[in-house]
């Protein structure tokens, strides 16, 4: 038992890479590849459990640390470890994974074995990413996902495939090279690539030269980040990515490589420089609401309901990044909520439109109309998480918009303002999408002998609609654990925060239960009405 | 009188020698018909003693025949990288040999001639002998690029590199002359000597750029890279994965002793320019490449220049940052042409990007493979490309070469997208013509094997291979 | 006694001669020969300094070069006989099939 909580990340992080060297010398007999890649992305999904269950919630650092010497020169350390915000992201990766290998059941007919072994290898460095505390080792998987899900849409997606798999790519790849200057340099003064170690000598301010390149330091994390989330001016490659993607790879791309740019963020932007991050806020903030209303006024207009989709994460994720450049508690919290619940209902939006593209070939809204008819079951799906995705009270969606803009309020009221009229766009153009996609009568013959969905594809829908349901009931689950972890993140804004926050309030710096009672007050009010 | 240990210090080469004539001695003998595999087993036979030599060689650091030679890690570390070259090279021409109807006896014998000369180089303190080894490397080098004596494309290749390359030795030999009238000496450490006790007078300032230019064409950077993309076409390709690598190593390793353990002034420039204009021109040219051979030809190119980036932040950091990136090039490189070869087939007909369009589903094997170095040669994690570029940037960030990285940087970014094409074309087009795919031979096999391990293996575990690069470094400056 | 640096010059003017030879002829031949004259330049650069420093290394050098020059000349005779074979011709401007 010690030997598990001792190496448990290492065995989550490795558990879907030994899945993918042994799926290499698998025969090709494509159903025993499907039931094995299964089998492991359950196996990686229970040990991933373990971590939730001996987490000691309430307490802010690091848990389930591993540092061990991995290159001697460069100072290189084999440094993993979780708390509150990575622990439930790690949550998020292996509970997505067995979905998308369901989803892909009879979808991929084609090089299947490949296509799980990418699946699987981009899981490990999924995981690696969030997990990984010694920059190098970021950087090491944040590079090894690009891989994979360049393959995946290139080689199984549709359409333009080449084209979106390659701007992918590139947008990241050029993206990161700056961040990987940025950790060099860090290197270079520090002698370090351990987080909480340069974490720690940027504070005391040991590190010579620093004011100096702090601004570009900040902007070649931030660079990286925001092609990844992707903020504003940067997204372009993201609608193309995900309507050429097959299913499992928009889930993933949606549910967890986006997360990753709002994660770098919040870990590395806020965590190494603070002076910095508060200073390019106001710019920062700003791009990430006209992302909010871009992103929804775009979606409004698509014909293609992938497409549409695609926009409402430019829109959404902009919600995360207001939410954590508001430095405000109750702002970052509903941030990593909003991580965690808009991976669950964008992956579950998408998993639902691979189940029409699996019937129809074709993404396009005015091939359909009145789908309600011939199926019901799949309607019902549909209409719970979408309404989830617009941020319906006692779904999950809800919470983390709620907080997002409290924090944002609290921040600054016109950030909240402008912010807010994202919340009512994105209900307008999903429940348009929704009406059209549906309701009225079946407007084209084909539609009207469309199967409803089977088995398979109800048992990898209802984990995710359970989930959005307890998320939506009972948020304090997760923003147990989440909250001492981001007071922990934002203790270095105290000074700040303070000045921006309304006098009245408690003090958002000051973690526990003051803000959970606060928190709980204002749900239980709106959700009261 | 020699003592008996000289003999020891230069083991490795003398064993490679013999095998070389070996196998020149037993192919008359062979009936004309049969097959010539035995030769290449030979060969392979050689290269194993010759690395089992050098492995008993660290018990016997020192200098032998008068100062000329010098054992030491840096040594020692260049003579198992190009071993293991020759080992993979040899390797993968078994089939090869066949499928194009190369006479193996003389391919084989200057394989094994040519990986004399550059353990020499690497090994050699004196210049005379710097001069001869390179000579032996060089023009063993210059008939294998000619070996597909029915294809003009080779009698081309081989002629175009022969004259520049003896252009380029007449360059560095004049260096050598001017050097030897500023110090009075050819020796490495003498000349070492000179620069720590006299002022460097001009003419040795002129020298050192002149063995720069002669060595700067022998790498491949550029601005005396012009020759690499038509001589890389043109070879066949497993000669071409020996000459990317091999003769490029160890005229690093010269390069490195003539910078560096002499002492020399004035280089810092030349390498600067040199390194920024060989990434920045081998980038660039490699983008609108159809032809992969030339393709990598380029990227041969930039990574000349990646390397001289640890070269411009020099000393230790720099220099260990240089020898492994020297390995895990030649672990990459090797296994791409190894594969590229292969794909040719008969005639070395198969080689534009259009042939390579859904090989991904005709040879998954293959393909995989050549994904890897690939993205080894981009610098993507899990790779041996990744950490040598790594630590070559972050030596030069140490070096406060801050210009230099951003250049490098961003030109690694620029090089993702040809290599990236190549992936594309494997996996994502389907195919227009089939061109045909033969099964994976034993040679090729066991070649590519030992080259994907390295490329993994330096990739995951560094840390071993850098302890000697660093060891090398600091032989290397004592 | 003629000074050194006559020599030297004289090198010098023998080294740039077989430079341009190099580049503007077009006769393999010729080319080839420009080398040679560089190489020439050089071992009389060599000769000038061991007579002027009174030092062995410089003659063995020159004796070097001469060796290896020979062995240079027999390859690259024997390349250009493979490539007048397929090309034809001698004349570097018509050896195209790479593109340079």
């Amino acid at each position: 038992m010690k030997f598990i909580n001792d190496n448990i990340l290492t065995i989550v992080v490795f558990l879907p890479l030994a899945g993918a060297i042994l799926l290499a010398f698998f025969p090709r007999r494509d159903r025993d590849v499907r039931y094995f890649a299964l089998a492991v992305s359950l196996i990686t999904l229970l040990a991933s459990l373990h971590l939730t269950w001996y987490f000691v919630r309430g307490q802010s650092g690091f848990q389930y640390e591993e540092n061990v010497p991995w290159i001697p020169h460069p100072n290189i350390h084999y440094h993993m470890g979780v708390d509150g915000i990575s622990l439930w992201l790690v949550i998020l990766t292996t509970f997505l994974m067995p979905l998308c290998v369901l989803i892909s059941w009879k979808s991929i007919g084609d090089r299947v074995k490949e296509f799980f072994i990418l699946m699987l290898v981009l899981e490990t460095a999924m995981i690696g990413v969030f997990v990984a505390l010694d920059l190098f080792l970021f950087y090491f998987f944040w590079e090894a996902t690009l891989i994979p899900m360049a393959l995946l849409i290139g080689m199984y997606g549709h359409g333009r495939k080449i084209y979106a798999a390659v701007k992918f790519f590139l947008y990241t790849m050029i993206a990161s090279v700056f961040m990987l200057a940025a950790i060099l340099w860090l290197y270079a003064r520090t002698g370090s690539f351990d987080f909480v170690t340069i974490q720690g000598m940027i504070q005391s301010g040991q590190v010579s030269g620093f004011g100096n390149a702090a601004l570009w330091l900040f902007l070649g994390f931030f660079v990286a980040f925001a092609v990844k989330v992707p903020l504003f001016p940067v997204h372009t490659w993201l609608p193309d990515a995900h309507v050429e993607a097959p299913t499992a790879g928009s889930v993933l791309l949606a549910g967890v490589l986006l997360k990753m740019g709002t994660y770098g963020l919040l870990r590395f932007n806020l965590g190494l420089f603070p002076e910095q991050a508060r200073r390019n806020a106001p710019w920062i903030i700003a791009l990430a609401i006209i992302g909010i209303i871009y992103g929804a006024l775009v979606a409004m207009i698509q014909p293609n309901i992938k497409r549409l989709v695609a926009y409402t994460s430019v829109s959404h994720l902009g919600f995360v990044v207001l939410g954590i450049f508001s430095f405000t508690q109750l702002g970052v919290d509903g941030a990593v909520y909003q991580m965690l619940s808009h991976g669950i209902s964008t992956g579950a939006l998408f998993m639902l439109l691979g189940m029409i593209y699996d019937r129809r070939h074709t993404y396009e809204l005015s091939e359909f109309g009145g789908l309600a008819t011939p199926m019901p079951v799949f309607a019902t799906f549909f209409a719970f998480i979408m309404l989830s995705s617009v941020g319906l009270p006692l779904l999950n969606g809800f919470v983390g918009e709620f907080m997002v803009l409290s924090g944002a309020f609290q921040a600054k009221q016109l950030y909240g303002i402008l912010a807010a009229t994202g919340v009512i766009w994105s209900a307008c153009y999903l429940l348009w999408m929704y009406q059209r996609v549906f309701y009225g009568n079946v407007t084209k013959p084909v539609n009207s002998s469309l199967r409803d969905i089977d088995a398979r594809e109800r048992v990898s829908l209802w984990p995710l609609a359970i989930a959005a349901l307890v998320m939506g009931v009972a948020p304090m689950l997760w923003l147990h654990s989440i909250d001492p972890a981001v007071s922990a993140a934002l203790k270095q804004f105290s000074g700040v925060t303070q000045a921006a926050v309304l006098p009245a309030r408690n003090s958002p710096a000051a973690p526990g239960p003051p803000l959970h009672a606060d928190f709980a007050r204002n749900g239980v009010e709106v959700i009261g009405r | 009188m020699i003592p008996a240990v000289d003999y020891i210090r230069i083991l490795p080469e003398l064993v490679l020698s013999i095998f070389g004539i070996i196998v020149m001695m037993v192919d008359p003998v062979l009936p004309e018909q049969s097959p010539k595999k035995p030769l290449g087993v030979i060969a392979v036979i050689g290269v194993l003693a010759a690395l089992a030599a050098t492995a008993y060689q660290p018990g016997f650091y020192g200098s032998a025949f008068y100062n000329t030679v010098s054992v030491d890690t840096f040594s020692v570390f260049f003579h198992v990288v190009v071993l293991l070259i020759a080992l993979v090279v040899i390797l993968i021409s078994f089939e090869y040999l066949d499928v194009q109807r190369i006479r193996s006896g003389e391919y084989y014998a200057l394989v094994l001639f040519g990986t004399v000369g550059m353990m020499l180089m690497s090994a050699a303190v004196e210049l005379v002998l710097i001069f001869i080894a390179l000579e032996i490397s060089s023009i063993s080098t210059y008939i294998l690029a000619g070996m597909r004596r029915r294809a003009a494309e080779s009698a081309e290749a081989s002629l175009k590199y022969f004259l520049l390359g003896s252009f380029a030795t007449a360059f560095f030999l004049y260096g050598v002359a001017l050097i030897f009238g500023a110090t009075g000496t050819t020796n490495v450490y003498g000349i070492a000597h000179y620069f720590q006790t006299q002022q460097a007078s001009v003419l040795a300032y002129l020298a050192v750029g002149l063995m720069f230019v002669g060595l700067g064409f022998k790498v491949a950077s550029a601005p005396f890279h012009v020759w690499t993309p038509d001589v890389y076409e043109g070879s066949p390709a497993p000669v071409v994965a020996l000459m990317s690598t091999g003769p490029k190593a160890a005229a690093f390793a010269v390069l490195l002793r003539v910078l560096f353990a002499t002492g020399a002034p004035g280089w810092f420039w030349m390498v600067w320019v040199s390194a920024a204009l060989s990434m920045t021109l081998g980038n660039i040219g490699a983008l609108v490449q159809q032809n992969v051979k030339r393709l990598l030809a380029y990227s041969s190119i930039a990574h000349a220049g990646y390397l001289l980036v640890a070269f411009a932040a020099a000393k230790q950091v720099g220099i260990s940052a240089a020898i492994f990136y020297a390995a895990s090039y030649a672990a990459m490189n090797v296994g791409a042409f190894a594969v590229i070869g292969h794909f040719a087939s008969e005639g070395e007909k198969y080689v534009t990007l259009d042939d390579y369009a859904g090989l991904g589903r005709r040879s998954p094997l293959l393909a995989a493979t050549l994904t890897i170095f690939l993205l080894s040669l981009i610098g993507i994690p899990v790779t041996g490309g990744f950490f040598a570029k790594f630590y070559v940037f972050s030596a030069a960030l140490q070096s406060n070469l801050v210009g230099l990285t951003i250049i490098g940087v961003i030109n690694s970014a620029i090089a993702a997208y040809y290599y990236l094409r190549v992936i594309v074309y494997m996996y994502m087009r389907d195919e227009r013509v089939e061109a045909p795919v033969a099964r994976i031979p034993a040679g090729l096999g066991v070649g590519l094997a030992i080259s994907l391990v390295a490329t993994i293996y330096l990739g995951v575990m560094p840390g071993r291979v850098l302890d000697y690069a660093i060891q090398s470094a600091q032989d290397l400056l004592k | 006694m003629v000074p050194l640096s006559y020599y030297l010059v004289l090198s010098a003017i023998l080294f740039a001669c077989g430079v341009a030879g190099f580049l503007i002829k077009r006769n393999i031949i010729t080319i080839f020969l420009s080398i040679e004259l560089m190489l020439n330049g050089v071992n009389l650069s060599f000769v000038a300094f061991a007579a002027q420093l009174n030092k062995l290394e410089g003659h063995i050098f020159v004796f070097f070069v001469m060796v290896v020059a020979a062995a240079e000349a027999a390859v690259g005779l024997a390349i250009i006989i493979a490539v007048f074979r397929t090309r034809e011709t001698l004349n570097v401007d018509r050896v195209n099939l790479l593109k340079l």
